[in-house]
C-alpha cells in the first residue's frame, strides 16, 4: 500500500507480510475447509502474538495503539493471502472501536499478548450488520449498568471462538438501540453451529438465542447508534483495505499464472486479450491503492469530510473486488475455479466482504443522505 | 413490396447478404414456419415434468448435496442420477430411433433452465450427458450412435443408468482443444496409435464432467500429437475397458454436486468398431480432415452452448427468485423491502437479463434447427414419421438398418459434405453469443442477489450464495467466454473484413 512510507510503517507492512506468507500461504485450502477441518488455531494464537487483535487498542488496554493506516496496511498483506484471518481482526477492530467511541474502555479485560489466549482477546459482534437498517433486534430490560437480554440475532460473527460479544439491543421504549456486552458462556446464550456461508470460511459467525441474559451496558443508554456511525467510517477504510488486498491477491497469482501457463504455442500473456484482462484486474488494483491510501491519510490527518471519503473508497473498492476477483479465476481458466489455486476462495471473500457493515444499497442510500444534511460531497 | 421490381433480384439478394445478413439476423423467422406445431406441446410437457422434478427431487436434495460435497469431496451422487433416470431424464431427448423418447433437442435448454434455477449442478448432471450425446452424433456414426444411445435407454429400464460424458480436455490444452488454428499449437498428450484391429490410447484427460457417473466416455485425441488438427480422432470408450481408468475429482468452488474427473488411459486397446471418427473415415468426406475437425467441433458447440447459456438463464433465474422472496418477507428501514424503489428496480433488472438471456438460447436453437445438429430431425416429415412410428416397428424394423455403412455414409453427405459454410459459420456464432451473454448474466445476477439480500444472502442455508458459486463456472467451461468471443469474431464478423485474422496475434 502506498501508505506504507515512514519507517514504522514499513516495518509494519513487512511484519505482515511474512507473517502471511509464513503462515498463511500453504495451508490455505485446509484452513477454508473450516468447519469440516478443525480451525487455524495456531495461525490465530500467532496472530495475537504479534498484536494484530489489539491494534486499534490504547496501549494501556494491552494494545498496540495504531491507528486506521496502519489496521488497513496489515488487512491488506493479510488479505491478499486469506480473508479470513483479515475478518476475524476486522471484526475485532470494529467492536474495539465501538467500545473505545462509547469511552468504555474499562470494560475490556486486560488482553495483551502472551499472557491471555487470542480467545480473550476477540470480541464476536454482527460485524455484517448496521442495525440501525435491522428490522428485529434484540430485547433489553434492566436500568443502569445491568440488563437482561433476550431475542434472537442472526449472524455473530466469531461468537462460536470467542467468550465475548458486543450486542445491540433496545430498551422498550428507546427510540434507538443501545451496546451491550455479554459474556457468551452465561446460562440462557444458545450459539448455533458455524453457519457455513460463501466466503471467510475459517471467521466463523453463528445464530444466537438469548433467554434472559445479563448484559453490560456500553456506554450510555440509546447511544449505540452514535457509537457505531463514529466507529463506523474508521472501519469502511478496513473494510476498503480487505478488498483492496484480495484483488492484489488475485492479481498476482494471475500474472503469474499467466507468463507460465502456455495456450496456442506460447505464453498465454501473449494473447492480447489476456493483457487486456489482467489489466484490467491491475488498474483496479492500482486505483483501490490509490483511493485507500488517500483516503487514510485524510482520516489520519482527520481532514474535513474524512468519513465521506472512507464510504466512497469502501464502496467503489468493494464492488471493484468483486469484478476483479470475477476475471482472475477466469484467467486461470478451468484452474481458476478449483480450491488447489486461491482464485475461487478471493471471488467468494471479496463477494462476503461486500456486505460488512450493512447492505450495499442502503450504504449507497446513506451516503447521499449524508450530502444532502449538509456534509461537503468533496 | 414497392420499389421490389425496380431494385430486381440480384439486387435484392446482394442486400440481404450484406452483413449483418439477413439470414443471420432472422433467423427465428426464418425457421419457425419449418418447424412441426407439435413441438410447442413436448416442449411445454417437458417443462411441466422439469418442474415437478425440481419440486420432488432437485429443490429437496440440492443444498444437502452441496453441503455433503463441501464435507466429503469424494462423495458420487449416485443416488440422485438414479432418480434422474428414473424420471426419464436421460433419454428424454434421444431420438426414438434410437430408443428414447424423442422430445426435441430445443425442448431440452428450457429443461436446463428450469433444473438450473433450482440447481445448476444437477441441470449439469442431466445436462452434460447431452453434451456426450451431442459429441456422439457430431460424428454422424449411425451405427455407434444406436449402439451408445441405445445403452442409455437400455440403462433406464434396468434402472442402472448409462451416461455419455465427453473428454476433450487434456492439462496442457484446455482452450486449444476448442478450436483447430490453435490445437495445431497446442501441448496435447492423448495419443491413439494405430495397431492391428484397433487403436491403443495413452495420455489424461481431465476436468471431464460426470465422468466418474458416465458409463460411455466420447474421447478426442490425436493419431499424431505433432500434427493434431489433421489426426483428430473420436473414439467410444466404455468402463471397465482394460487400460482405462478414473484418476481424481476435482474440488470446484461450485456445482459440486457434479463430478469433473480425471480419466487415465494406459495403453488402452480400443476396437475399430468403437471408432467414431477417425481420419481414414474423414479422407471419404468433401473438405479436409482439418475442416471436417473443425466442423465436428462446430456441431457439438453449436448444440451445447445453447444448452449452456440456458444454465446460465437457469441460474440468473434462481438468483433472481431468492431475492424476491427476500424483498417480499424482509423489512428494512421500516418497510418490506421490496416497496423500495430501488430494490424494485433491481429485481426488473434481474428479470430482464433472464429474459434476454433466454432469447440468446432459443435464437441459437432456431439456428440448430434451421442450419445444424437438428435440422433433418426437426424436418416435418422425419419428425412425424419418428414420432408416429410404432416402437416395435421402429426397434425391431428400421433399427438394423442403422448398422449399414450406407446410412453413416447418406448422414455425412448430408451433415458434412452439403453443410455450407455459412450454416455453421450461423450455428457457431450464435451458441457462442448465447453462451457468453447468457453465462455472464447469471454471474451478474448472482452478485446481485447477494448485494440485495446482504448478508443473509452468504449463508448456506438460504441458497442464494450457491447461485453465485455455480454460475461462475459457466463462464470458463465449453470455452472461456473469451475464446467464444472470439469464435464469434471469426463466424460472424471477421470473414468479411479482408485482411481479418483469428488466432495469429
Ligand atoms: C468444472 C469443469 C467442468 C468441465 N467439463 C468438461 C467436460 O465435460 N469435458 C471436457 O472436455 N472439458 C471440460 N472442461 C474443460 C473446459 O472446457 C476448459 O476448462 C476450458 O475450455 C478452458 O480451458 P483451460 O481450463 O485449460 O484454460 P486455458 O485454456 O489454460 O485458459 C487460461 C486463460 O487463458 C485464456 N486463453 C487461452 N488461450 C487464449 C487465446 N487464444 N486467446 C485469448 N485468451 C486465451 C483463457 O480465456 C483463460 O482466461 C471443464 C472444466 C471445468 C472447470
Amino acid at each position: 500500500m502506498k501508505i506504507a512510507q515512514d519507517a514504522e510503517m514499513r516495518m509494519l507492512d513487512q511484519m505482515a507480510a511474512d507473517f502471511a506468507a509464513k503462515e498463511l500461504v500453504e495451508a490455505r485450502e485446509d484452513h477454508d475447509r473450516y468447519p469440516f477441518l478443525p480451525l487455524f488455531e495456531d495461525v490465530l494464537a500467532k496472530a495475537h502474538e504479534v498484536g494484530f487483535f489489539t491494534l486499534l487498542l490504547p496501549e494501556a488496554a494491552g494494545g498496540g495503539e495504531q491507528g486506521i493506516s496502519a489496521l488497513s496496511l496489515i488487512l491488506d498483506d493479510i488479505c491478499r493471502s486469506d480473508a479470513s484471518l483479515g475478518g476475524i481482526i476486522f471484526t475485532t477492530a470494529l467492536a474495539h472501536e465501538m467500545i473505545l467511541k462509547a469511552k468504555s474502555e474499562a470494560l475490556l479485560p486486560p488482553v495483551a499478548s502472551g499472557d491471555h489466549s487470542y480467545r480473550e482477546a476477540l470480541i464476536a459482534c454482527p460485524s455484517f450488520d448496521n442495525p440501525g437498517e435491522a428490522g428485529n433486534l434484540l430485547q433489553a430490560k434492566g436500568k443502569g449498568k445491568k440488563h437482561m437480554l433476550s431475542g434472537s440475532i442472526e449472524y455473530v460473527v466469531l461468537a462460536g471462538l470467542c467468550g465475548r460479544a458486543l450486542l445491540p439491543a433496545k430498551v422498550e421504549g428507546d427510540e434507538s438501540y443501545s451496546l451491550f456486552l455479554v459474556d457468551l458462556t452465561s446460562p440462557g446464550v444458545e450459539v448455533s453451529e458455524p453457519v457455513f456461508s460463501l466466503g471467510l470460511h475459517a471467521c466463523p459467525a453463528c445464530d444466537l438465542e438469548l433467554k434472559g441474559v445479563e448484559a453490560t451496558l456500553v456506554g450510555r443508554q440509546g447511544e449505540g447508534r452514535a457509537y457505531f456511525d463514529a466507529a463506523v467510517d474508521k472501519m469502511f477504510l478496513a473494510a476498503a483495505a480487505m478488498a483492496t488486498g484480495i484483488m492484489k491477491g488475485s492479481f498476482t497469482e494471475a500474472f503469474e499464472y499467466s507468463l507460465q501457463r502456455h495456450q496456442g504455442g506460447w505464453e498465454i500473456i501473449n494473447w492480447s486479450e489476456v493483457r487486456m484482462l489482467l489489466a484490467s484486474l491491475a488498474i483496479k488494483c492500482k486505483v483501490a491503492d490509490m483511493l485507500l491510501s488517500e483516503a487514510c491519510r485524510a482520516a489520519e490527518a482527520d481532514e474535513a469530510g474524512w468519513g465521506l471519503g472512507a464510504r466512497a473508497a469502501a464502496i467503489h473498492v468493494q464492488e471493484l473486488a468483486c469484478d476483479a476477483t470475477t476475471d482472475g479465476i477466469q484467467l486461470l481458466g478451468g484452474n481458476g475455479y478449483m480450491e488447489d489455486y486461491g482464485q475461487e476462495k478471493r471471488f467468494r471473500d471479496a463477494k462476503q466482504i461486500q456486505s460488512l457493515l450493512g447492505l450495499t444499497p442502503m450504504k449507497r442510500l446513506d451516503y447521499i443522505r449524508r450530502i444532502r444534511e449538509g456534509e461537503k460531497p468533496w | 413490396m414497392k420499389g421490389d421490381g425496380a431494385m430486381g433480384p440480384n439486387r435484392s439478394k446482394a442486400l440481404l447478404e450484406r452483413e449483418p445478413r439477413f439470414d443471420d439476423m432472422a433467423v427465428s423467422l426464418l425457421a419457425m414456419p419449418r418447424l412441426p406445431k407439435a413441438m410447442v406441446k413436448e416442449t411445454k410437457q417437458a417443462v411441466e415434468l422439469a418442474r415437478r422434478f425440481n419440486d420432488t427431487v432437485v429443490r429437496p436434495y440440492a443444498l444437502e448435496l452441496d453441503r455433503k460435497k463441501h464435507e466429503d469431496p469424494d462423495f458420487l451422487p449416485w443416488e440422485f442420477v438414479e432418480e434422474a433416470n428414473r424420471w426419464g431424464l436421460y433419454t428424454l431427448c434421444i431420438p426414438t430411433l434410437f430408443g428414447g423418447q424423442g422430445v426435441n433437442f430445443p425442448a431440452l435448454s428450457y429443461v436446463l433452465e428450469e433444473l438450473g434455477s433450482a440447481c445448476t449442478g444437477m441441470s449439469n448432471l442431466v445436462g452434460v450427458h447431452y453434451l456426450g450425446v451431442a459429441t456422439l452424433c457430431a460424428s454422424w456414426n449411425m451405427r455407434l450412435m444406436n449402439k451408445v444411445m441405445r445403452d442409455t435407454a437400455e440403462g433406464e429400464k434396468t434402472g442402472e443408468p448409462c451416461l455419455i460424458s465427453l473428454a476433450i480436455t487434456e492439462p496442457g490444452a484446455g482452450t486449444d482443444v476448442e478450436e483447430v488454428d490453435l490445437v495445431s499449437k497446442a501441448q496435447v498428450a492423448c495419443q491413439a496409435k494405430k495397431v492391428k484391429g484397433g487403436y491403443v490410447v495413452n495420455g489424461r484427460k481431465i476436468f471431464i464432467s460426470n465422468g466418474h457417473l458416465s458409463y460411455w466416455h466420447m474421447l478426442v485425441c490425436y493419431e499424431d500429437l505433432k500434427n493434431p488438427q489433421d489426426t483428430v480422432i473420436m473414439l467410444a470408450i466404455h468402463n471397465g475397458m482394460k487400460g482405462f481408468s478414473f484418476g481424481r475429482q476435482e474440488r470446484k468452488m461450485g456445482q459440486k454436486g457434479c463430478p469433473a474427473s480425471e480419466l487415465i488411459f494406459e495403453d488402452c486397446f480400443v476396437p475399430d468398431d468403437l471408432v467414431c471418427i477417425n481420419p481414414a473415415q474423414g479422407k471419404k468426406l468433401k473438405r479436409s480432415m482439418k475442416e471436417t475437425h473443425m466442423q465436428v467441433i462446430d456441431y457439438i458447440v453449436a448444440a451445447s452452448r445453447a444448452g449452456v447459456g440456458a444454465f446460465g438463464v437457469g441460474v440468473a433465474r434462481g438468483a433472481y427468485e431468492e431475492a424476491l422472496r427476500f424483498a417480499g418477507e424482509t423489512e428494512v428501514d421500516g418497510k418490506l423491502l421490496i416497496n423500495h424503489e430501488w430494490a424494485q428496480c433491481m429485481l426488473a433488472e434481474m428479470y430482464k437479463n433472464v429474459a434476454v438471456g433466454r432469447l440468446t438460447y432459443e435464437e441459437a436453437n432456431y439456428a440448430n434447427d434451421l442450419l445444424g445438429m437438428f435440422k433433418v430431425l426437426e424436418w416435418k416429415p422425419i419428425f412425424y414419421y419418428l414420432k408416429y412410428m410404432p416402437k416395435p416397428i421402429m426397434d425391431k424394423v428400421i433399427q438394423p438398418f442403422l448398422n449399414l455403412g450406407a446410412v453413416t455414409w447418406l448422414f455425412r453427405k448430408i451433415y458434412f459434405d452439403w453443410q455450407k459454410e455459412t450454416d455453421y459459420q450461423c450455428s457457431s456464432g450464435w451458441g457462442s453469443l448465447s453462451k457468453f451473454t447468457a453465462t455472464d448474466i447469471g454471474v451478474k445476477n448472482g452478485q446481485l442477489a447477494l448485494e440485495m439480500m446482504g448478508r443473509a444472502g452468504l449463508r448456506h442455508d438460504r441458497g442464494a450464495e450457491k447461485h453465485l458459486r455455480d454460475s461462475k463456472l459457466l463462464q470458463i467451461y465449453e470455452g472461456t467466454n473469451q475464446l467464444n468471443r472470439l469464435n464469434l469474431f471469426k463466424c460472424l464478423i471477421g470473414r468479411d473484413v479482408p485482411g481479418a485474422r483469428v488466432f495469429e496475434e
